[in-house]
């Protein structure tokens, strides 16, 4: 299983760099996780996005649908994606912690 | 170009890649995509990657660890002729044994259906991923090590670990779209050996990639749907589906669950559900409008459609086959409707009939023939000119191929589309190529294997593409829609339009087909496909 380390922080993940343990998820994780998505500083639109995701990830166990979350959170995809390059799954769901996505979506 | 000298190489050169793909191996595409210096690299293997898992080519799919002992190196080996043995036994392969025999035994090494291979056609002809490479060694193990019979009529090989894990990593550089057994003069179907080794891999040596087992048919059978949605969700993100499609078109549903008596059972892939939810949507609407008695249900796997087992393992397909039937057997529905999903259409309509029995045995119908009944009757009044964009459809596999399912698609089109603005791929119908994402690949992306995926599985879908679209201005202000009514498909051809830009360059837009049926209702409110891209 590869590692990620950034900062302070070292990191179980998958290959595409998911982190394996949910739990140990935290603000410091998320910044570093972040960065692999060319994020090197999380604005408060970057914070109300990964908040929402992992609300709503440990009251369901489950990723939001992605239109879901740009209801919610006011964003539009497109600027869900000026945020987070690879996207609100591969992207956004990873800084906030949660399992690559899987099932066909 | 790097690729294997003979068969026999499938043993030698431990740890090392036997081909790579090359861009100046490939035919260019079609422009603007014709730059072969513009064509997005495969990004190589690491390191690390390369020294854990078995090596075949430069990717990675099932991620099968290296042994650290001897012991181990030959305890692959022999689970594996275990299982090869098991499949030629009636007990343990009634299901498939027929077919097998007879790919195994009589293939004439004519090679016809090389060509009709689109991954081999599209790795610039590599040696590696001949439809028949993989067969032949397969058929040498079998008659050498199994029937013990000479090499000398058979042919010889080697038997090691190299041998068995890449045999394994082989049978996912192949989709299953069976257009090489449809070409076959005899009928040999080396798709159905490329899944005959996947299961030896999944039910004798729990061997098989992640996407599809832990996180696929597993999670499906525990908590509900590969996707992960349990049914509490699954409810409220229809409610919120409900309530959205209605801004969207003005017209008010509400999906029924768990309805006693309905006419019909509508099980969607699940993935819709999270990723495309227009879908699911656009159904709920064109049904509520026809005024259909459908229902679905909130039972666990009964509403994900998705079986994952087609793929690569029969007990995993037959537990969820059973599910889906014995959910609507207690709804008591006159017919299972399958939503724009193609192993779904494989799983439940074809092969299930071989395991579901007397009241389990439901009848069960594509969701397309349902909607062309519909379009057919009358009940909805549709103005073409919504949908006055070019539009290409493309054909899933299981379908067309397997199922003959070419025209229902086809009169909807014809009814909600304008004549002049649709026109077919070549070839297309039961001749039809793979989107490349078939077979489980269109979800499978670890180490680098998406780079593959998109530049040698799904390279002639996407050649085809740019082809049907060759007389139109080729910029995103012209916007051209790939009908896909599939999901996998869908997941493949959305991930191909990534990796290439091709929304922003060349204004190409992918959806199912029910959503273009919704955008030309007179009832709704013009503008259900948005073009919404990022």
């Amino acid at each position: 299983m590869p590692t990620f380390e950034y900062g302070g922080v070292t990191l179980a993940v998958d290959e595409d760099g998911f982190m394996q343990e949910p739990d140990r998820w935290n603000q410091a994780v998320a910044a570093a996780l972040a960065t692999t998505e060319g994020v090197n500083a999380l604005t408060d639109n970057h914070w109300k996005v990964v908040n929402y995701l992992r609300e709503y990830y440990l009251q369901f166990g489950v990723a939001p649908m992605i239109r879901k979350l740009c209801k919610q959170t006011g964003f539009s995809l497109k600027e869900i994606y000026e945020m987070f390059p690879s996207g609100p799954a591969k992207g956004a769901c990873k800084v906030a912690g949660l399992p690559k996505p899987t099932g066909c979506v | 170009m790097k690729q294997p000298d003979g068969l026999k190489d499938i043993a030698r050169r431990p740890g090392q890649p036997l081909a790579l793909v090359a861009p100046n191996d490939q035919t260019p595409l079609p422009p603007p995509f014709d730059r072969v210096d513009e064509d997005p690299p495969i990004r190589p293997l690491s390191e690390t990657a390369r020294s854990a898992y078995a090596v075949l080519d430069d990717t990675i799919a099932v991620n099968i660890e290296r042994p650290k002992t001897e012991d181990e190196e030959q305890a692959l080996v022999e689970a594996f002729l275990s299982g090869l043995a098991k499949l030629f036994s009636v007990p343990d392969n009634w299901t498939f044994l027929q077919p097998l025999e007879m790919s195994m035994e009589h293939c004439a090494r004519c090679q016809t259906c090389s060509e009709a291979c689109h991954i081999f056609e599209e790795s610039g002809g590599n040696e590696l991923y001949r439809p028949t490479f993989r067969s032949e060694i397969l058929r040498r193990i079998y008659f050498k090590y199994v029937k013990k019979a000479s090499p000398l009529v058979h042919g010889d090989i080697d038997l090691n670990w190299e041998t068995v894990a890449r045999l394994i990593e082989l049978a996912y550089r192949c989709n299953l779209c069976r257009r090489c057994a449809q070409t076959c003069p005899i009928g040999v179907d080396n798709a159905l050996l490329s899944r005959e080794i996947r299961k030896i891999a999944s039910q004798e040596m729990g061997i098989a990639p992640r996407e599809l087992h832990r996180d696929g048919s597993v999670l499906q059978l525990a908590v509900g749907s590969s996707t992960g949605m349990t049914p509490l969700v699954v409810k409220d993100n229809i409610e919120f589906i409900d309530e959205d499609t209605a801004e969207r078109t003005g017209l008010a549903i509400k999906t029924p669950w768990d309805v006693v008596g309905a006419d019909i059972l509508l099980i969607h892939n699940a993935g819709e559900i999270m990723s495309w939810p227009e879908n699911p949507g656009a159904f709920a609407t064109v049904f509520t409008a026809a005024g259909l008695s459908w229902t679905m249900s909130s039972e666990i796997t009964a509403y994900d459609a998705i079986n994952y087992g087609v793929w690569y393992d029969d007990i995993q397909f037959a537990r969820v086959a059973v599910h889906h039937a014995a959910a609507a057997r207690r709804l008591g529905v006159r017919k299972i409707v399958l939503g724009e999903c193609g192993h779904a259409h494989k799983a439940l309509t074809v092969i299930a009939d071989k395991v579901l029995t007397g009241d389990l045995n439901i009848p069960r119908e594509s969701g397309l023939v349902l909607l062309r009944d519909i379009v057919r009757s009358g009940k909805i009044a549709f103005d073409t000119s919504r949908n006055d964009f070019p539009v290409t459809l493309h054909d899933p596999c299981n379908m067309v191929r397997l199922m003959g399912l070419v025209s229902p698609q086809r009169e909807i089109i014809d009814a909600v589309v304008p004549e002049a603005r649709f026109r077919e791929m070549a070839p297309h119908g039961v001749d039809n190529y793979c989107c490349g994402g078939g077979s489980g690949f269109a979800i499978m992306s670890g180490h680098n294997f998406a780079d593959w995926r998109h530049h040698v599985s799904g390279r002639r879908k996407f050649r085809q593409i740019l082809e049907a679209f060759a007389d139109e201005p080729m910029t995103q202000d012209h916007p051209k829609y790939v009908c896909a009514p599939c999901s996998n498909c869908k997941g493949q051809i959305r991930d191909i339009i990534t990796y290439y830009d091709a929304w922003e360059k060349a204004g190409i837009y992918y959806g199912g087909l029910v959503e273009l049926v919704v955008n030309a209702m007179v009832d709704a409110k013009p503008g259900f496909i948005d073009w919404e891209w990022h």
